[in-house]
């Protein structure tokens, strides 16, 4: 073993049990606040981990959807759970601690702790020369239309998950506007910090949004990555005070959100119609295609996110 | 010898952690930062077994399906946020009944 | 006009249209009624569509992207997904109907795209050979059947589907895990793929065990079924319609296809401890329906005990036993849907549905009254009702296979079934002191229970057609009775 080796072993095996410390600690942390930021430092490790097995792609996912947005998400959440909860104390109790309560836990803990060796042994059991579909991937690149491996299964070999993967999105939308949506948060005076910090960031996202939007037919990114960072500018415009004035948010918001599960299920009606299998791409213009569709993608991610950050329900009459 | 299978372990482990808090803890918050750390112990297994074959590029395939996945579990998590709130609106607690009282 | 009928893919219809339609409910609210129906009778004409053709050329296999397996995701139409797909569009059109009565203009919009995307999510799901395409549906049936149950909006509803999202939420990832698992062993998601693949190794019956138990939490098979009936007594009449009678049978339909595609061999002991399960459920779910004090929640512990039914076809493990499970399913998806629906009827006239002051409904909804019997006769497993050809199937198959101990589990149903059945039609003859006030039921409400509940016992009568139907491009594993 060289000292490169010996070095990353040690690095990953440290990257590996700060994971598992985090997420315990994330979970058992008495005050929900301090519990949801070491969640966020939990996700930031995992994009750590996802560099270091080599799936840049999902790193990238990884640091926007699940440490950024996931991250706003709660904090937004607990901050309106705070204006309607008065007894914060009872909320961090594990369910009882009555004798019985703690018997139900620690027989859990065992039989989970049992699960988790199993686990463990069965892993070390896998065969280790399982080749997966990575050359079938690589010798159908080419008929693809694109050159970046992930992209061309997510929008080409198994672009059908993609789009079902689209309408959960949009179908949890519905679900937060369906409730009622929530009470729109008042309008806080503008911090200047914030404010100042908006205009700055706001076109640097912008920007990095269309970069791997761009980055994705050849490098890591693309369509979720770039919605995930379009979703974050508007998470940080709503933060700011921003308000989207009405007449923006009643077609146009539609449209905006079903632009991408559109496009994509025009795309599959047309191939049903002409009779050939569902979603195949025409081998000359599968390229263009896939672009089409991952912007139209992109601009739906990123308005469903932060739509759902906001959470307040369509405003217009026709929407309840 | 290759890091790569710890990684898978640690994925069983946040699995495993995951599920208990999610069993134990009454807070609905709780219970969805509970589910989000399984799913994130799940999307490791699933990647880091794809990068075992040494000297090749790793399978694309899983991590296709951990984007798929990430972005399944941040709506799903909006939406169980916003059902959060409305519980917490109508009962006066962002718990489940019968939790409450043992 | 032929030729396109020809080349078109129905079955890519099936998923594709609905999800359209939901779409542009959710564009036009104003439309959305309009548009739902429209949907419907689409489908209708896909499903019909699809089951001539498969009825004349037999079972095939659609490579989606034209890829083909494994690389790409394949979708398979044969006997068994075409029955679970007519399932669900005869029962989707009873209750589009009934809903476009139910529901007051605010809910109405919110209810519609919500529904579309439940149906065209258990079309998808019926339809996939794939188990990873498979937790994809997974996850959007949950949340749209979650996002359903909410719409009622009470303290009760919204309690209910939180703890229905977090329990579906963790049996998706724990079938994950399992596809995980079965990924890296055998290098592929698609069932075909892996039926040829797959050894009974520790690690494929570690991930068949997770896949497992990830699904029958979603199925609410005892002891995990605690979920289940909060869920299925407040969501509104026509959700509950549609969570019992179909949404529970499609993670009971994976472990169908996982366990025909590609679990390697029978082993009793696993087999008959899921008997076990089966057997307590039908106990449990038919007590608990008995103490029930309200319809919608008698009806739900029913499902319990029908979900215990099918458990009951893994340790019979002969085809006969599978073929009844089947017919189970389909006919209890008529009935119960005609049971809630019936259910709803009663509380939108009255206003309740407590069972002990249903004064006179008799007078009140002839109609509904009816439904809720005549489902009956089937849930019970009268003749000549779809629910008897499917017990009879179960029973002989026990008996024959000698373990007369399920054929007394399935005739103990029988007797819970008729007592609750009973007692819900003798309160609504018996009149109550103080009389209540009613509202009207539209006409097309109560007709959409009624025909479903007449369906599910005519279904009993062309046996021998849907039994055919049931076999095309597979037969049922376990050896064919003499």
């Amino acid at each position: 073993m060289d000292r490169l080796t010996l070095v990353l072993w040690i690095f990953d095996s440290v990257t590996g049990l700060g994971l598992l410390l985090l997420a315990g600690w994330a979970l058992a942390s008495p005050q929900l606040f301090r519990g949801i930021i070491l969640f966020v430092a939990f996700s930031l490790m995992m994009s750590i981990a996802w560099v270091r097995i080599d799936a840049p792609d999902v790193a990238l996912a990884e640091i926007a959807i699940g440490a950024g947005l996931t991250g706003a998400l709660l904090l937004a959440a607990l901050s309106r759970l705070g204006d309607s909860e008065p007894t914060q104390e009872s909320m961090n109790r594990p369910i009882e601690r009555s004798y019985r309560a703690r018997t139900f836990r620690s027989l859990t803990a065992s039989l989970l702790a049992a699960v988790a060796v199993a686990l463990v042994f069965l892993i070390l059991a896998l065969p280790g020369d399982s080749e997966g579909l990575g050359a079938e991937v690589a010798a159908s690149l080419d008929a693809s239309g694109v050159s970046s491996p992930v992209t061309a299964v997510l929008l080409n070999f198994r672009g059908y998950d993609t789009l079902l993967e689209l309408l959960v999105l949009l179908l949890a939308l519905l679900g937060v506007w369906s409730l009622g949506g929530l009470p729109a948060q008042p309008v806080s005076p503008a911090v200047l910090v914030l404010d100042t910090l908006a205009r700055i960031l706001i076109p640097v996202l912008l920007l990095s949004s269309a970069y791997l939007l761009w980055a994705g037919t050849h490098a890591p990114g693309g369509a979720f990555q770039a919605g995930a960072v379009l979703g974050a500018a508007g998470v940080l415009l709503s933060l700011a005070g921003w308000q989207v004035r009405q007449r923006y948010t009643g077609v146009t918001l539609r449209l905006l959100l079903i632009a991408g599960p559109s496009l994509f299920l025009a795309f599959a009606l047309y191939t049903i119609v002409a009779g050939q299998s569902l979603l195949e791409y025409p081998p000359q213009r599968a390229g263009v295609m896939i672009v089409l569709l991952e912007v139209a993608a992109t601009l739906s991610i990123g308005t469903t996110l932060a739509a759902l950050f906001v959470a307040e329900g369509p405003r217009n009459k026709e929407g309840q | 010898m290759s890091s790569v299978p710890l990684f898978a372990l640690v994925g069983a482990g946040l699995f495993c952690i995951g599920l208990y808090a999610l069993i134990v803890y009454a807070h609905l918050l709780r219970k969805i930062l509970a589910i989000n750390v399984m799913g994130s112990g799940v999307f490791l297994v699933l990647a880091t077994l794809a990068d075992r074959t040494v000297n090749a590029a790793p399978d694309p395939v899983p991590h296709a399906m951990i984007i798929t996945g990430i972005v399944v579990a941040v709506a799903t998590t909006a939406f169980a946020l916003v059902l959060m709130l409305k519980v917490a609106e109508k009962t006066g607690r962002a718990e489940l009944p019968d939790e409450r009282t043992g | 006009m032929e030729a396109l009928a020809a080349t078109v893919s129905w079955d890519a219809c099936l998923i594709v249209l609905p999800l359209l339609g939901a779409i542009a409910c959710f564009a036009w609210p104003n439309a959305a009624k309009k548009l739902a129906l429209g949907t419907a009778l689409a489908v209708l004409v896909s499903i019909a569509s699809l089951t001539i053709r498969v009825t004349a050329a037999g079972a095939f296999r659609h490579a989606v992207g034209a890829w083909g397996a494994p690389l790409g995701i394949e979708l398979l139409v044969d006997g068994l997904s075409l029955v679970m797909l007519s399932a669900t569009a005869i029962v989707g059109l009873a209750i589009t109907i009934y809903s476009a009565g139910y529901f007051k203009a605010d809910v109405s919009s919110r209810f519609w795209p919500l529904w579309l995307f439940l149906w065209a999510s258990l079309n998808a799901l019926f339809l996939s050979s794939d188990i990873f395409n498979l937790y994809v549906a997974l996850e959007l049936t949950g949340l749209a059947a979650v996002t359903l149950t909410a719409l009622a909006g009470s303290a009760d509803a919204l309690t209910a589907a939180a703890r229905y999202l977090l329990v579906s939420l963790l049996g998706s990832l724990t079938y994950l895990l399992g596809v995980a698992l079965v990924y890296h062993g055998f290098g592929s998601v698609d069932m075909a793929v892996l039926a040829g693949r797959v050894e009974s190794t520790p690690v494929f019956w570690a991930a068949f065990s997770l896949m497992f138990v990830g699904l029958a939490l979603k199925t609410a098979l005892f002891p995990f079924h605690f979920w289940l009936p909060p869920a299925h007594a407040s969501a509104p009449a026509p959700v509950s319609a549609a969570l019992s009678g179909l949404v529970i049978k499609a993670s009971f339909y994976i472990l169908m296809r996982l366990w025909f595609e590609i679990v390697p061999a029978d082993y009793s002991t696993f087999t008959n401890f899921l008997g076990v399960l089966g057997a307590a459920a039908v106990v449990w779910g038919g007590l608990q329906a008995l103490r029930a004090k309200r319809l919608k929640l008698l009806i739900a512990y029913s499902t319990i005990m029908q979900v215990g039914y099918l458990f009951l076809a893994f340790p019979l493990a002969v085809a006969a036993a599978w073929r009844g499970a089947l017919y189970l399913i389909l006919s209890h998806a008529l009935a119960k849907s005609a049971m809630f629906l019936a259910a709803g009827n009663i509380l939108y006239c009255a206003g309740h549905d407590r069972i002990e002051s249903l004064d006179r409904i008799a007078q009140r909804l002839p109609m509904s009254l009816a439904a809720f019997a005549v489902a009956g006769v089937s849930i019970m497993g009268l003749p000549p009702s779809g629910g008897f050809i499917a017990k009879w199937l179960m029973v002989e198959a026990a008996l024959k296979s000698g373990q007369w101990w399920w054929a007394v589990t399935l005739v103990l149903g029988s007797l819970f079934a008729a007592a609750y059945v009973f007692k819900v039609v003798g309160y609504a003859f018996t009149q109550a002191e103080a009389p209540h006030t009613s509202i009207d039921v539209p006409a097309a409400m109560e007709w959409a229970a009624l025909a479903l509940a007449v369906a599910a016992v005519l279904m009993g009568l062309i046996a021998p057609w849907i039994l055919a139907s049931m076999e095309i491009g597979r037969a049922f594993p376990g050896a064919a009775i003499p």
